[in-house]
């Protein structure tokens, strides 16, 4: 038993936070903001050449073969710099899904692109009423004599407007299915949802009578239940390991802050007031570390408690960044509420998070279902 | 990171549960002699003292192989051994601290639970400020004269002996002149009185001193260093627990499901009120991430690592957590997590919960309490955490202005 980084992973977090700390300083976050794509090609290309883009895929896909430890590590460091750009959409919601359920074909095209940085993809999960169980699917697809023809309206679909596959989940008279589909075909029409985290895009997706190939089914037809559910916890865990990144920022602001703001001619951070309150943010980080690294192990090895310890890091961390970033605005005072001070990025990008992928509240359902049935 | 045990750890643990199954007393322990019988039985088979050098009596066990024992234990709902202060305290500070003549003539008896120990640290006026303390011990010669009042002494009616902190230098910084003693509570200037907690009962005592003699081989350490020696020995515990509460905890957990399931509100099974699965899940997710920091507690201390302020974390988490977990169960159980005697079966705790009576939810609730004020209060933790872990300024205080007590 051993619940620590290795080496290679305290290396990697080395390398990741070097990295966007040299390219993804708050400038490059907000100039972004007002960038049409929202991201920058640049550091997309650099993070193909350090072999983020295909950290969780085969060797022969191009990718590293590491598990979702090491995914975490990179996504956390990701969220402690607000990195703007369609990295989780592509490696976690586009490529987990097709690894997870894609034919060798699928995985050869699209995990192969993904590592290269030459493909962006993302998955569309949420629908108008904001249901994450996948059996809440209503966008329907109908066999065509080429293949299928997909109806139905998502919304929130993270960097669709970038992605070159976007995966669907639809109903067909065999089942809940997932199909790959090209955004920029006839019937898709996306329309900007724009949040408070400008950092994170997001797209209606409407789709009238989209046609694709009979190739373009990810895992059997009727099939796609346990896939998405499986997706959806991956989604869990890794904007889990952003949010606790983001309250680690948020954190770690604070507390220089509260060192050299004086009032009442002293430091802040010297009254217990703000002591406290900068030790319980510290707890909270701490859990949500070891929330998002158990689950983030339990996923890779396929540990028997693999799914619920998903769903308690996300309704733990999810908890957890709402406070911590909440209570770094607090200790900030004044500034803290200012746009020029950068520490909105981080605090808006968590809470972007909070509800996806399931809020607290949609997790704590679900673990309640096995304890209770176990018990 | 392998979160996985090691095939050592599972055979040790099937190993300790065996013995466990062979050897847990059939009868309910019903007094103090019934204990020790216990406490001895769990020493002879190696169970108490596992970390201690081999040659005082213990173990040289590895830190995980003591905390599987100990979540074994609680698995198997076994009793508590007694001598808690002694082998969680007082043992670990003359291992550390002590001179060889004092391991000698201490640490066997202290496992086998002949001598029986407490701890006399907290004063009326030193709870949170404990270097503030004033029982005084003087300098006769051969030997030292303590006179002064220790509180909230846990085991002090049945102690043997008790690990003191006493002041030897009233001229100096108050942390500076604080010394660490071994004394013999079986003496005439030692007066214990049990003091009545919230809960009824009386775990805890009072102790007066009165001319009351420490022997100058029972000094520990040098003169003056009592309270880096009280610093040091405030984390020993940490740890070895780890596994055990979580292991508590969700017995309890379990039970409190079974009574969700019982109990009924609007005609239908309170577990299916969306309120109360919401409470149970945000529960089950505390104690779980209760386990993955106990995890990695254990990952430092196989190490050789020492968890230092970590350890303020620790104890913040899960006594914070205790009280939460205690006032769901209350509100879940309803009137009957209240009730002290006349429960039904369904409604009653059945866990050996190491302090107060096992069995109530109402006695856990109001000990729950106890946990965020006892061994440094929460708000001292923060205080360290805020210090020691994330460099923030001291505050201002008027003993630290002055340099003076």
């Amino acid at each position: 038993m051993n619940f620590s980084f290795s080496d290679d992973q305290v290396l990697l977090k080395h390398s990741v936070r070097s990295a966007l700390d040299e390219q993804c300083k708050p400038e490059h976050v907000r100039a972004m903001f007002d960038d049409a794509r929202g991201y920058g090609d640049r550091l997309w290309s650099e993070m193909a050449k350090l072999g983020w883009l295909g950290l969780p895929f085969p060797e022969e896909q191009g990718g590293a073969g590491l598990g979702l430890v090491e995914l975490g590590i990179v996504l956390e460091e990701m969220g402690r710099a607000a990195y703007p750009g369609p990295f989780f959409a592509t490696v976690v919601l586009g490529g987990l899904g097709i690894q997870l359920g894609g034919n060798a074909a699928q995985k050869d095209k699209w995990l192969s692109a993904i590592s290269a940085g030459t493909a962006r993809a993302t998955a569309a999960l949420l629908e108008e009423h904001l249901d994450w169980d996948p059996a809440s699917t209503t966008a329907t697809a109908a066999k065509s004599d080429s293949g299928w023809t997909l109806s139905g309206l998502k919304r929130f679909v993270p960097w669709a407007h970038v992605a070159d596959v976007v995966l669907v989940p639809a109903r067909t008279p065999a089942g809940l299915s997932l199909f790959l589909v090209d955004p920029k075909s006839a019937g898709v029409t996306l329309a900007p949802m724009v949040g408070i985290d400008l950092t994170s895009r997001w797209s209606e997706m409407r789709l009238d009578r989209v046609a694709v190939g009979a190739d373009a089914v990810l895992g059997q037809p009727g099939a796609a239940g346990p896939l998405l559910d499986s997706l959806l916890r991956r989604a869990a865990v890794m904007s889990s390991a952003e949010m606790l990144g983001a309250a680690r920022r948020c954190l770690d602001m604070s507390v220089e802050y509260v060192k050299v703001r004086e009032q009442f001619g002293q430091p802040v951070g010297s009254f217990q007031a703000i002591r406290h309150r900068c030790a319980e943010m510290l707890l909270e980080a701490e859990n949500a570390h070891a929330a998002v690294y158990y689950a983030a192990w339990a996923l890779t090895a396929g540990a028997e408690d693999a799914a619920i310890a998903s769903s308690i890091c996300k309704a733990y961390v999810s908890d957890a960044a709402r406070k911590v970033c909440g209570d770094a605005i607090q200790v900030h005072g004044g500034i803290g509420f200012t746009w020029e001070y950068d520490l909105h990025l981080y605090m808006k990008r968590a809470k972007a998070l909070e509800p996806l992928f399931g809020d607290a509240q949609f997790h704590r359902e679900l673990i309640v279902r096995h304890v209770a049935s176990a018990r | 990171m392998d979160l996985n045990y090691t095939p050592e750890d599972i055979a040790f643990r099937k190993q300790v549960r065996t013995w466990l199954e062979q050897n847990l007393p059939t009868e309910e322990i019903r007094n103090l002699e019934d204990r020790r019988a216990w406490h001895r039985k769990l020493y002879e088979a190696g169970y108490l003292g596992m970390g201690w050098p081999r040659e005082y009596g213990g173990g040289g066990a590895r830190p995980m192989e003591q905390a599987i024992v100990a979540d074994e234990m609680a698995r198997a709902n076994a009793p508590a051994p007694t001598n808690s202060l002694g082998l969680g305290i007082v043992g670990p500070t003359v291992v550390v601290h002590g001179t060889d003549a004092q391991k000698k003539r201490y640490l066997r008896k202290i496992l086998s639970a002949e001598e029986l120990w407490c701890q006399l640290y907290s004063e009326p006026n030193a709870g949170s400020d404990l270097a503030a303390l004033k029982t005084s011990a003087v300098d006769a010669g051969d030997h030292f004269v303590v006179n002064g009042q220790k509180i909230w002494t846990s085991g002090g009616a049945i102690a043997d002996w008790g690990l003191l902190l006493a002041r030897t230098d009233t001229k100096v910084t108050k942390h500076k002149g604080i010394s660490c003693f071994l004394m013999n509570m079986r003496q005439p200037g030692v007066d214990v009185r049990p003091l009545k907690q919230i809960t009824g009962s009386s775990e805890f005592c009072e102790v007066f001193m009165t001319n009351a003699r420490v022997e100058k081989s029972d000094q520990i350490g040098k003169l003056g260093e009592g309270w880096g020696i009280a610093q040091t020995t405030l984390g020993y515990e940490r740890g070895g627990r780890a596994l055990a509460r979580i292991t508590n905890y969700s017995s309890q957990f379990s039970r409190l499901v079974a009574a969700a399931k019982r109990l009924r509100r609007h005609g239908s099974p309170l577990i299916e009120d969306p309120v109360t699965r919401q409470k149970l899940g945000r529960i089950w997710s505390e104690i779980e991430v209760e386990r993955y920091q106990a995890l990695r507690t254990l990952t430092l201390l196989e190490r050789g690592e020492h968890p230092g302020a970590g350890g303020s974390l620790t104890k913040l988490s899960y006594s914070e957590f205790e009280k939460r977990f205690m006032e769901f169960a209350l509100e879940i159980l309803g009137p009957y997590g209240q009730l002290t005697q006349g429960a039904p079966e369904d409604f009653k705790l059945q866990i050996d919960t190491a302090v107060g009576d096992n069995g109530s939810w109402a006695y856990a609730y109001l000990w729950s309490r106890a946990g965020t004020i006892y061994a440094g209060s929460s708000e001292i933790q923060k205080n360290v955490i805020g210090e020691r872990i994330l460099g923030l300024p001291k505050e201002t205080r008027a003993d630290r202005v002055g340099g003076k007590t």
